[in-house]
């Protein structure tokens, strides 16, 4: 069965410097994927890109979505094929209610798929049993995007908007990143929840803790702006016992360095 | 053009004749100042940003009659809000749209027209006596040609809870056309009112509205004042407003200037007695070529007042907006706490947006603030939103409405706010359904 992403040797450039040097990647429709890596090795990068944050030039390579070209589409036109980014530093946007925002995403969603939109009712009706997933209280909802969350809610939010618009790929940048425990287990309970074997989800993160709650079928390992390593799940505990020291290259030994702090 | 084609449009105004001596002579002194000063250059300080050409690009005259038809009762049906409200069409008042009733008790509203016969007492010690001091050209133009507008007067402790509403129709007639309104309104002691002052623009005759407003707030009074000037992309529009607040009253003026190829919004606001509160909000939206002007003066010359002024710039394509904001605390008006905020939004690479706070502190104990800014969308924002599959121009309308929700969100929920929200939306790139 072909791959639902097909990345093939891309290469990406952020104001004027090489980030990604020649990223392969498949991944398909049912798999967990995570990616590992030190600070600076270019995951975040690789999720902006798939993603389609404009200030990322993609200088060489492709990447195919379900068979067809994803870079040369504007973000929303991604959204609305399915791709999702739950952001390492979601936006606060104030002015901008949630409920709002997410009604006019999905119903966006919607017309493209030629589905009717939901009136403002039935939204709220879904939304509230979406929010449970997560813990989130329905009072949030009438709140500015983001406006004075703290970091837990921040990355709840973001799990909660992927619950809501049900995408085909999930790319998660650092979800777990600043949540302390009870946090990274409703974050993780979310994304388990939402694993289904017509989505995909790729899991970048930074530690190796993240993958005790959610279990990848793949693990990759990247440095400076590739992937130097591909494996199961044992990966992840060669990662954990021994760093990113291993790796050697750019980035290697801080990433161990940020590893090693309580 | 110049300055002489007003002068004779208004010495054939004033031969008209047949009224009292007292507003002949209102109107000779109106005429003499405004001779005396002529048309602003971009030489003069106050007037250095805006296209002071326009102002005398037609042969604007007055006019003496207007017909109201189907164009007119369909804009009042969708501008009009309930209450009681005075229409004008070219300046020219309509009574058969406006509607008297459900006036409180205590509340009077008449057209000029009408006041000028029965209330010249009271006219004569009002008209002019606020806006005299800081007269400019076209507040002394609005004299010469003084005639039609409204007057609202409060009794003590009069009470109007539902806004009452002035609509102002710029159609244009065979030729240009001056209007030039004046609204006064009288607050006694302890009464509370709410006044909406709505500038629309029919069809695209040439137009200019050159409106002056007067507010003389009795101890202890309170007035939302509402001015939605939506006039069409070529009219243009001068406004003044000037006020002076008695003790411990309090006044509010929430402008949004939406039209016009040249609009100019001034509020010059005076603090007569101890205690007073005053709000000055704006919010300013230009696309195209439009010009929009903001200027705000306030004068704190008795202590223990306060005054926060919040104004907004959202300018598009080629627009260019100012925000000239002027406060001045007097010697002896200690305990003064004022604040003044400008931010402004450019949404394209030719828009621009001059603002200038400008503070003459000569009390010493006082609290002063003030910020400007000016900026574009945040591209991450845009990003955030767009990721979600919300379309750029969608993303950028919600962002902007976001930006300026912060001043309609200052109008009390209702249908004042409700057609605010409207306009707004009009106004705003991208599709209605994004309002939120």
């Amino acid at each position: 069965m072909a791959s639902l992403l097909s990345i093939q040797d891309l290469h990406a450039r952020v104001a004027g410097k090489d980030i990604l040097k020649g990223i392969n990647l498949e991944v398909g429709a049912g798999e967990v994927h995570a990616i590992m890596g030190p600070n600076g090795s270019g995951k975040s990068t690789l999720a902006g890109v798939l993603a389609g944050r404009e200030t990322y030039e993609v200088t060489k390579g492709s990447v195919l979505f379900d068979g067809k070209d994803l870079l040369g589409t504007p973000p929303e036109e991604r959204a609305k094929a399915g791709v999702f980014l739950g952001f390492q530093y979601p936006v606060e946007i104030p002015g901008v209610g949630n409920l709002h925002f997410l009604r006019t995403a999905l119903n966006a969603q919607r017309r493209a798929k030629g589905e009717e939109e939901l009136d403002a009712m039935d939204f709220l009706q879904m939304a509230k049993e979406k929010a449970k997933l997560v813990q989130l209280d329905a009072a949030f909802m009438n709140r500015s995007v983001n406006e004075g969350f703290s970091g837990g809610e921040k990355k709840r939010n973001e799990i909660f908007q992927m619950a809501v618009l049900q995408p085909r790929l999930a790319l998660l940048d650092e979800t777990d990143s600043g949540l302390d425990i009870d946090a990274l287990r409703i974050v993780a309970g979310g994304v388990n929840a939402l694993r289904a074997k017509d989505r995909a989800m790729v899991v970048i993160t930074h530690y190796q803790r993240l993958l005790d709650y959610i279990v990848p079928d793949r693990v990759h390992v990247m440095s400076a702006g590739r992937i130097v390593r591909s494996g199961g799940r044992e990966l992840a505990l060669e990662l954990e016992e021994k760093g990113y020291g291993w790796i050697g290259g750019e980035g290697g030994a801080a990433g161990k360095a940020k590893e090693a702090r309580p | 053009m110049s300055a002489s084609h007003y002068v004779d449009v208004a010495r054939s105004f004033q031969a008209r004749g047949d009224v009292p001596a007292w507003l002949q002579a209102f109107r000779e002194e109106g005429l003499s100042q405004f001779q005396a000063r002529g048309l602003p250059t971009s030489k003069d300080e106050e007037w250095k940003y805006t296209p002071v050409a326009t102002l005398s690009s037609h042969p604007f005259q007055p006019v003496r009659d207007v017909s109201a038809g189907e164009d007119v009762a369909q804009a009042v049906a969708r501008l009009a809000l309930p209450g009681p409200r005075l229409v004008f069409v070219d300046g020219r008042f309509v009574p058969a749209l406006s509607v008297l009733t459900g006036l409180p008790r205590g509340v009077v509203l008449k057209p000029l027209s009408q006041a000028l016969r029965e209330d010249g007492a009271l006219l004569q010690e009002t008209l002019g006596q606020f806006s005299r001091p800081s007269a400019h050209a076209f507040t002394s133009l609005n004299a010469a040609l003084l005639e039609e507008g409204a007057l609202l007067t409060l009794a003590p402790r009069a009470l109007s809870e539902v806004p009452v509403q002035l609509l102002f129709l710029a159609r244009g007639g065979d030729g240009p056309v001056l209007a030039s309104p004046r609204i006064v309104v009288v607050a006694g002691e302890g009464s509370e009112a709410t006044l909406v002052e709505t500038y629309a623009g029919l069809g695209t005759g040439a137009t200019f509205t050159n409106a002056v407003t007067e507010v003389s707030l009795g101890d202890n009074a309170s007035l939302r004042h509402f001015k939605l000037q939506a006039e069409g992309d070529t009219a243009l529009h001068l406004g003044g407003l000037y006020s002076r607040q008695g003790r411990d009253s309090r006044f509010q003026s929430h402008a949004f200037s939406f039209g016009g190829a040249l609009a100019r919004n001034e509020v010059h606001a005076a603090f007569a007695g101890e205690g007073g509160e005053c709000v000055l909000n704006g919010l300013f939206v230009g696309r195209g070529t439009q010009h929009l002007d903001n200027r705000t003066d306030l004068d704190h010359a008795v202590p223990h007042c306060s005054s926060r002024e919040l104004y907004k710039g959202v300018l598009d394509d080629r627009s260019r907006g100012t925000f000239h904001g002027k406060i001045l605390v007097r010697e002896d008006a200690q305990k003064t706490d004022a604040s003044q905020t400008s931010r402004n939004l450019l949404l394209s690479e030719g828009a621009q947006v001059d603002a200038r706070p400008q503070l003459e502190i000569f009390a010493d104990d006082v609290k002063c603030a003030h910020g400007t800014a000016v900026g574009r969308l945040d591209d991450n924002a845009l990003f955030y939103l767009r990721s979600r599959g919300i379309s750029k121009v969608d993303a950028e309308r919600m962002l902007t409405q976001a930006f300026a929700s912060e001043l309609v969100r200052a109008v009390p929920e209702g249908p004042v706010r409700a057609r605010v929200e409207a306009l707004l939306a009009e106004k705003l790139p991208g599709s209605a359904e994004v309002m939120g």
